[in-house]
């Protein structure tokens, strides 16, 4: 143990002495930040800041709070209080104008902190966080041995690396001393859960007590950072970020084929893709320069990132409604992530704390909003997978295309890729008794008709339109501006296609320039149906008409859409007719418009570079240039908040003025220049930073000192003691019984769940049990649905994945409890470590220990191996005498004996103990 | 000031968990109430000391009217215009086209075009001291009139199911916000040492259209989100000890895992631990405590009669039976959902004729049970029921997709429909607000989703506007930036 000897005594005079030095010798400058801002959130803001100007008078803004008022008063004149109205309204005793309002009033050192702001200049100050990050000193240690005196040789030579000056300058300052490293085998577990998700396994943890080398922790770490289910750990937390599930949320939360998204992020991390390009991957991975006329697959992929917004399927709900719900939590998940901001707030009015107006929310919006995604219920745009055979018929028709018309080329594979560009049948105007079916798809029945206004023909020759009906001889006529004859464009015998969508190519004369269609039904049955429309897509015709092979082409390029494919959700940007306009949303409701806005980002940050595109791209670079000053923070502390279960910044969702102080700023800083500038943004590098710092290595063990001075562990002053997630509670249990598959990737499993906890009203998706290995596959891979995630994971405080979560509350109830003792899954596992157990000992004392070993790897105490003994004893007299029981609780295996019966119960206590289900 | 909260809980639960391992009392005698380990912001059953005072001035409350809620919703929105909001005038009109006033501008979910107009399809009657319009659909609760209060100019913003629920119960038609009775129990604590203090019984077969977000928690701890008692399986999930493990043996296996774990809270004095050991016996009481009182064998005959139901059939009845058996030990919040009351006329069940009648029969003499069973056994003064759906139905008569429907179906409407309060603190037997003629728009009256929000948190003892939480750097609540106290229902 290291010694505290005297410096409880100097840190009472250092104390003493510099508050002296604050009253009279030197004049204490008013940091605005630190002092004046937390008075004006707290007092002002809420009448004077972004939601309310009342009086005309706000806080928020440098400029605002030196204009007059609507009194014509100023309120704060620089370096004059008596003349600030602020100063006069805080001070007044006529009830009519006494400041707060109707709050609390100031105490009397707040008011000294604002009148002395004030009188020194009030100089205005831009938040920490929103400042260049610049890299720190590192803190010498010589530097605060002169101020502390003396190190004690033990907390000299305690840093492993700078990681470890910044803290241990901390705990210095507040009198704590660093705990000492924890044992081999705790922290083995411990950097194996943080690194992997998953315990070490025995013969891992030999290797390690037994290995003397000086680098034998380096080497573990190494291996740990190599290994496939590195990935697998930090893709649960982005999957929280990414708001990823199986499921497309709202009423109806129909299941969504976007697993390939999730399998993206591991790969990304396991093959420690720098930071910056994982975040443009994601961001604009469609807009990153293409291959024979296509991004790649992979960049694609990525952008599922902004797929997993939700979708709303129910009947009668406004498409637009719900798209622009999607673009608003794009933008907000965008903030949240990087810029570590919540941006929610000023979707209806400027932000109410930090210096961000409304209008700049929707200048945002204007990078995300042009992307062909609708909310329309087969998810449009995806990319789609052709397999087998029809992966060369695909070639074989962008050959033909290629060979005659190259120019054409690019469009026609992204079509038959992502099939756009196309309009959804939303777009149609309902007149002519014409319906939206559903209130999704143009519905179409004898003598009605539907218009499509502006649709642009310009070069267009060929129709392709999605159909479905269930009636013979139906006849749909297309025309132009009006029902007349002359304006005649097409006539399409419509086929029964009993219901099924079917994609059909229609030639069409050269009409040029933007017409309204009309389209109308003619059919001969009564009684009639209707004929749906789901789509349609206005193209230059496939060249090589003259050619014999021509209607075979064209007919394998229909069937080929026709045909379903596996796909995934992507973003996809409209160009040309197909980009939108956004505005202002007035007070943030979607339907009253205001002013048009274009693409920027909030002046708060640094300017978006010149030579940037104005597009998603554009602002992916933004968000990952070195001068962006909240990207580097955000992210360092993320990964920061998971090792040690709290960031450097507390709230890691909230960087702003209303968010937590860093607790080390200049740590933070240090970690986030090294990262950006040393690192090149690879994530491995960093985690391996902080894993290989004293800080990180302590053990977690407290004393009631720590515990009065420090009872969170805000200064690490010992090491990460916190519950495992929820996937991590799981993946140990299956781990430790050995039933734990190692296979990687592919559709969402479903291990066993008790029945009737899916109910989806209206979707006829059930819970079906996954076969073999599949019920064992890491928690990762359970399948996610939005209204019924898996039920112990949200026990354990997983999300829903409706909205980007940042943190994961990690809660302590009962219901956990009643999970790891009585969920079939934790049984299993106990069964399966008892048969465990019983192979390692000849013994119930041995076997009990090889047990605890096993969970642990630690002896265990002679006091709880005789705790765990009473429990086999009683158990084990138990199904002695009622050996019927023991059938019941072994119901895996084969085995069955009271003996293996005893230990299923023991191994059950076992994997409920503190110590087994937190991370030490 | 978070922090600050967090340090008064841990205070305060690991002064009552020492005292509890000091007094060593083994199971059943736990010190601690839900609430407290909850970390409720105010007392509950535990003294209260210098931390809860304290703590408790962070949430604005005055005495409540109603220390318990049950909280029946009708998932699907039955049509007031069948049940209380009597229109003779619309019979007049049945038939004839909707006029152009009430459909420019609207939206409707399926309505199309110009629908008619549909005449209701109950016979009305006024009932009791009050003369309470209620029709024949409902007669049993014609009989409880006189304990009712009716506001019968409730208007919403969403005419979706999910979104409206959403916005009944969290205040905001979006994911993400807690429900009414995750903010209660945030606010009032639990009363029971054994049990949840939000509990939820869901029948008609399906959950409500919003999911579990409807009873979650949202950005408030988990520890409040509704647990939902099952009609089928474990009434709570994994309550049941797996077979082959008797109640001693699972008493044995706590008793060691809690031993085991004090020995780790010696060595490494992570005050985590000792909620943990906590939650322990909390779970072993609650495996005893749920089933127990989810068991109705023990009721007399007369009540089951009078409910109508029989043990274990899952129903809306059998629900509101728990429901006064949640209430009467001292659960703070039981919300109850039923589902299948969309009328729109597409199907045998769901229209505002027959199949309206079949749900009514299912749930009125329950739910008029329930009023007498809790006024009987005293606890109808403070207890709140609240009866009513995520909006209304049409005027007029659905025409979905330009066709008429096979059966008479309104559609969802959002202009004005009836909720009805009986119990703690509400005025017994009066009727709020008036709809116009045709029952279209709410003429008098007129309160909002969010102003029956705020009235429920009245009667709850919190102030609706002072009541926050603080999340993502703002301070929430349940009315948003809305809401004004019904003070004209308040007894």
């Amino acid at each position: 143990m290291m010694k505290k000897r005297t410096f409880i005594g100097l840190g009472v005079v250092v104390i003493f002495w510099s508050s002296f030095s604050w009253s009279g010798l030197f004049e204490h400058k008013v940091d605005y930040n630190a002092e004046v801002k937390p008075i004006l959130n707290k007092h002002c803001m809420g009448c004077h800041g972004g939601v309310k100007k009342a009086g005309d008078v706000s806080f928020l803004f440098e400029h605002e709070m030196l204009e007059p008022g609507k009194s014509g008063k100023i309120p704060v004149v620089r370096g004059d209080a008596h003349a600030s109205e602020m100063i006069r309204r805080i001070l007044t005793d006529d009830p009519d104008e006494k400041m707060p309002k109707n709050g609390n009033p100031l105490s009397k050192d707040e008011i000294d902190i604002l009148t002395k702001w004030i009188d020194q200049g009030a100089s205005w100050e831009t938040h920490w966080s929103y400042k260049r990050i610049e890299k720190p000193e590192v803190p010498s240690l010589r530097t605060f041995s002169n101020l502390f005196g003396l190190l004690d040789q033990d907390v000299r030579n305690w840093p492993k690396n700078e990681i470890d000056h910044f803290t241990l300058k901390k705990l210095r300052e507040k009198d704590l001393s660093p705990s000492p490293e924890a044992d081999k085998a705790t922290l083995l577990r411990r950097v194996s859960l943080d690194l992997t998700g998953l315990p070490p396994t025995e013969k891992e943890v030999s290797d390690f007590t037994h290995d003397n080398s000086a680098n034998a922790y380096e080497k573990v770490v190494d291996r740990l950072l190599k290994s496939s289910s590195f990935g697998e750990r930090w893709t649960s937390m982005w999957l929280d970020l990414a708001r990823y599930a199986d499921t497309k949320g709202y009423e109806k939360d129909s299941g969504r084929r976007i697993w390939r998204y999730r399998d993206y992020v591991v790969r990304s991390f396991n093959a420690d893709k720098p930071f910056d390009v994982f975040t443009i991957e994601q961001l604009a991975g469609d807009l990153l320069p293409k291959k024979n006329g296509m991004p790649s697959d992979e960049n694609l992929i990525a952008t599922g990132f902004h797929r997993n917004t939700m979708n709303n399927d129910e009947g009668g709900t406004s498409d637009e409604e719900f798209r622009v719900a999607a673009q608003i939590d794009r933008v907000n998940t965008t903030w949240e992530v990087w810029q570590g901001t919540t941006f929610a707030c000023i979707q209806c009015h400027s932000h109410p704390y930090d210096p961000i107006s409304h209008d700049e929310y929707y200048k945002y919006m204007a990078y995300f909003n042009n992307t062909r995604d609708e909310d329309v219920p087969n998810d449009s745009p995806t990319l789609r997978f052709y397999k087998g055979n029809d992966s060369l018929k695909v070639q074989r028709l962008i050959d033909w295309v290629a060979k005659r018309d190259p120019q054409q080329t690019e469009n026609f594979t992204q079509f038959m890729r992502v099939m756009e560009p196309r309009i959804n049948s939303h777009d149609f105007q309902i007149i002519g008794g014409a319906t939206l079916l559903d209130g999704k798809y143009l519905g179409l029945k004898h003598k009605t008709s539907g218009r499509l206004p502006g649709a642009n023909l310009t070069g267009m020759t060929q129709m392709v339109v999605s159909l479905g009906a269930s009636i013979d001889k139906s006849v749909l006529t297309i025309r132009k501006d009006t029902s007349d004859k002359k304006n005649f464009i097409a006539r399409i015998a419509v086929p029964n296609t009993q219901g099924k969508d079917t994609v059909m190519i229609i030639p069409i004369p050269h009409a040029g320039g933007k017409q309204d269609l009309f389209f109308s039904l003619e059919s001969s049955k009564t009684p009639d149906d209707w004929v749906r429309i789901k789509w349609l897509s206005f193209q230059k015709e496939i060249p090589g008409k003259t050619e014999p092979e021509y209607p075979a082409v064209v007919a394998e390029f229909s069937r080929l859409l026709t045909k379903s494919a596996e796909d995934i959700p992507v973003l996809w940007e409209g160009k040309g007719d197909f980009s939108r306009k956004t505005h202002v949303f007035v007070r943030g409701n979607w339907m009253v418009k205001g002013a048009e806005v274009k693409p920027d980002v909030p002046k708060l940050l640094y300017a978006m570079p010149k030579d940037y595109a104005r597009d998603r791209l554009g602002l992916a670079k933004w968000i990952v240039n070195r001068e962006n000053a909240l990207t580097g923070r955000v992210i360092v502390n993320r990964f920061w908040e998971q090792l040690f279960g709290r960031g450097i910044v507390e709230t890691v969702e909230d960087f702003g003025s209303q968010g937590s102080e860093p607790s080390h700023r200049e740590l933070l800083d240090w970690l986030a220049v090294e990262f950006m500038e040393k690192d090149q943004w690879r994530v491995k590098k960093l985690l391996k930073r902080i894993v290989m710092s004293a800080t990180y290595r302590q053990s977690s063990k407290t004393d009631d000192d720590k515990l009065e001075k420090d009872p969170y562990n805000v200064w690490i002053s010992r090491g990460p003691r916190v519950r495992l997630s929820a996937e991590q509670v799981r993946d140990q249990a299956l781990a430790a019984s050995g039933l734990l598959s190692k296979k990687m990737y592919g559709p969402g499993v479903m291990p066993a769940q008790p029945d009737k906890i899916w109910q989806s009203p209206y979707s006829g998706e059930k819970w079906v049990l996954s076969e073999g290995e599949d019920q064992y596959r890491r928690g990762l891979y359970t399948y996610w649905k939005r209204t019924s995630p898996y039920p112990s994971m949200v026990t354990f405080d997983a999300p829903s994945r409706e909205f980007c979560q940042s943190r994961r509350i990690l809660t302590n109830t009962p219901l956990q409890a009643l999970v790891t003792l009585n969920d079939p899954v934790y049984l299993q596992a106990a069964e399966q470590l008892a048969a465990n157990m019983q192979k390692r000992g000849h013994t119930p004392q041995q076997q009990l220990t090889e047990g605890y070993r096993m969970l642990t790897y630690k002896s265990i105490e002679p006091k709880n191996l005789t705790v765990l003994m009473k429990v086999y004893q009683e158990a084990l007299n138990a199904y002695k005498t009622k050996p019927a029981q023991v059938d019941s609780i072994l119901p895996y295996g084969k085995e069955r004996s009271p003996e293996l019966a005893a230990l299923t119960v023991s191994a059950n206590v076992m994997l409920n103990l503190d110590n087994v289900i937190t991370k030490e | 000031m978070e922090n600050l909260l967090k340090e008064l809980q841990y205070a305060k639960l690991e002064h009552q968990t020492r005292r509890h391992f000091l007094q060593s009392c083994g199971f059943g005698l736990g010190a601690l109430g839900l609430g407290s380990l909850m970390g409720s912001c105010s007392a509950s059953s535990t003294e209260p000391n210098a931390s809860d005072k304290s703590v408790q001035s962070g949430i604005p409350q005055f005495a409540p009217k109603a220390k318990r809620v049950i909280y029946i919703h009708m998932a699907g929105a039955p049509s007031q215009l069948e049940l209380f909001d009597y229109k003779p005038e619309l019979l007049k009109y049945h038939g004839k086209d909707c006029p152009a006033e009430f459909l420019e501008g609207k939206k409707f979910a399926f309505i199309q075009g110009v629908p008619k107009m549909l005449g209701p399809q109950g016979a009305f009657k006024q009932h009791g001291q009050s003369g309470a319009w209620i029709s024949d659909y409902l007669p049993h609760l014609q009989k409880v009139a006189d304990e009712i209060s009716f506001f019968k100019a409730v208007h919403t913003d969403q005419f979706n199911h999910a979104p409206a629920q959403l916005l009944m119960h969290t205040g905001s038609p979006r994911l993400g916000r807690p429900s009414l009775g995750a903010w209660t129990v945030y606010g009032l604590g639990s009363e029971n040492q054994n049990l949840p203090g939000f509990m939820v019984l869901a029948s008609g077969g399906r959950q409500p259209d919003a999911g579990k977000s409807v009873y979650g928690s949202g950005f408030l701890p988990s520890v409040y989100q509704g647990v939902q008692c099952r009609t089928g399986g474990d009434p709570v999930l994994y309550v049941s000890d797996p077979s082959g493990m008797n109640r001693n043996m699972r008493k044995t296996t706590i008793e060691a895992i809690n031993q085991i774990n004090q020995q780790t809270y010696e060595d490494v004095k992570d005050p985590e631990i000792l909620t943990r050991i906590s939650q322990y016996e909390m779970a072993f009481r609650m495996q005893m405590s749920v089933p127990e009182v989810m068991d109705v064998s023990k009721e007399p005959q007369f009540i089951l009669d009078m409910y109508g139901v029989k043990p274990g059939d899952g129903t809306f009845a059998m629900n509101c039976l728990l429901a006064r058996k949640l209430v009467e030990n001292d659960v703070r919040f039981v919300q109850l959902f039923d589902w299948g009351w969309d009328g729109h006329g597409t199907s045998e069940q769901d229209n505002v004729e027959g199949g309206l009648r079949k749900k009514c029969e299912a749930t009125d003499k329950p739910i008029a049970a329930l009023i007498q069973d809790l006024k009987m056994r005293g606890l109808l003064e403070d207890t709140l029921v609240i009866w009513g759906a995520e909006f209304g139905r049409t005027p007029m008569q659905e025409n979905r997709n330009g066709l008429v429907m096979p059966y008479m179906g309104r559609d969802h409407h959002l202009e004005a429909f009836t909720m009805w309060m009986a119990g703690g603190g509400v005025k017994k037997g009066v009727t709020h607000g008036e709809t116009d003629e045709l029952g279209y728009y709410g003429v008098k009256g007129r309160v909002h989703v969010h102003d029956i929000q705020a009235t429920i948190l009245h009667l709850m003892g919190f102030d609706h506007e002072k009541f926050t939480y603080p999340f993502q750097g703002r301070n929430f609540r349940l009315t948003d930036t809305e809401g004004k106290v019904v003070k004209e229902v308040l007894a």
